[in-house]
């Protein structure tokens, strides 16, 4: 899922109501992970609101609402963007909640492969099987550079497990060029076979 | 019974076999998934008749003991009432997010009011897959 189509999506609680509506999502662990998403309230001259709801108190993110038990699971603002920016591990200011959107994206070869232009998220099983959930970055959607195949379009690129991001660059292993998708279908499984071959190689 | 067929149903007084109101909205609690009131219109008095007082729900009439259990909605039955949680048309998402279409009609045991099946897009849901009815959407377990 690209996280653009997660933005403006309404919080419903299970009891059917609409208490809130996506405005940005907030990374964590380097940017490899989604920390969790701060609100903006419902409507059309609704503001910013100063609730914000981390991941692990979200109960589902479907395709067309992200659920959650009910409104006592929203937080402050500043407490998931600390707790974020906490966990940002080895990703430094551009993954703990920073935008990498604008962000070149470098091979560890040395090769641009062009400018991140959405980021694809996929929701899996957490490392600890009794702690949820995790919402994992799985890729970036890029405007590919001449260094690749339909230089210009769009296309996506598999991300490892943990990855170094500064304002300025995404590193990322020479090998995610072969792993390039034109689009979502398949792409799950691009990331899978990527990350195999990753460890293979480690 | 289908609140599509219920709705429209005259409320007939057994003591003076007087019609005293007629059925305009079944509300439905989604906790206890079942109909705990009956909201009417053209009655002398009040607008609620609570689950609990009525005689019999059939097939062509609701019956009441007498027009005096019909009165005002207490706070619990006035939140469920309200007209922005009204549910047929509504959009239907499941708890894991997903939209699955609108509600169409919702099935209840007329003699125990449990709500049995909910109608989306022609697909009957079993009643016990009711999670919420808020002002946003009717929330159904997801399946499996």
């Amino acid at each position: 899922m690209r996280t653009s189509e997660i933005e403006k999506r309404p919080v419903v609680t299970l009891a059917g109501d609409d208490v809130a509506q996506i405005k940005d999502v907030v990374y964590s662990a380097g940017g490899g992970e989604v920390g969790g998403f701060t609100l903006a309230g419902r409507g059309l001259f609704a503001g910013p609101s100063k609730q914000a709801l981390a991941w692990r108190a979200v109960s589902a993110l479907g395709a067309d609402a992200v659920m959650i038990d009910s409104v006592e699971r929203f937080e402050p603002v500043e407490a998931v963007l600390e707790a974020a920016a906490a966990a940002g591990g080895s990703g430094g200011s551009a993954g703990a909640g920073g935008n990498v959107l604008g962000s070149r994206v470098l091979t560890d070869a040395g090769v641009d492969l062009g400018k991140v232009v959405d980021v694809v998220v996929e929701v899996a099983d957490g490392p600890d099987p009794a702690g949820g959930t995790q919402c994992d970055v799985v890729g970036y959607e890029i405007e590919a550079s001449e260094a690749l195949k339909g230089a210009g379009t769009r296309l996506l690129i598999p991300l490892p497990d943990t990855l170094a991001a500064s304002g300025e660059h995404l590193m990322v292993p020479a090998a995610a060029q072969q792993f390039v998708r034109a689009d979502l279908a398949g792409f799950g499984a691009a990331v899978d076979d990527f990350r195999a071959a990753l460890r293979e190689g480690a | 019974m289908l609140v599509s067929q219920a709705t429209g149903h005259k409320v007939v007084s057994v003591a003076t076999a007087e019609t005293v109101g007629r059925v305009d909205h079944v509300v439905v609690d989604p906790q206890r998934r079942a109909v705990v009131a009956l909201e009417l219109k053209k009655t002398p008095s009040g607008s609620v008749l609570r689950w609990a007082d009525l005689t019999a729900f059939g097939t062509d009439a609701v019956t009441v003991g007498d027009a005096a259990a019909i009165g005002e909605p207490d706070e619990a039955v006035a939140f469920l009432a309200d007209k922005h949680r009204r549910y047929l048309g509504k959009r239907v998402l499941t708890t894991a997010g997903d939209e699955v279409g609108s509600l169409d009609d919702l099935d209840f045991d007329h003699e125990t009011g449990s709500v049995t099946a909910l109608v989306v897009g022609g697909e009957r849901l079993d009643g016990t897959r009711l999670v919420g009815i808020g002002t946003w959407a009717v929330v159904v377990r997801a399946a499996g």
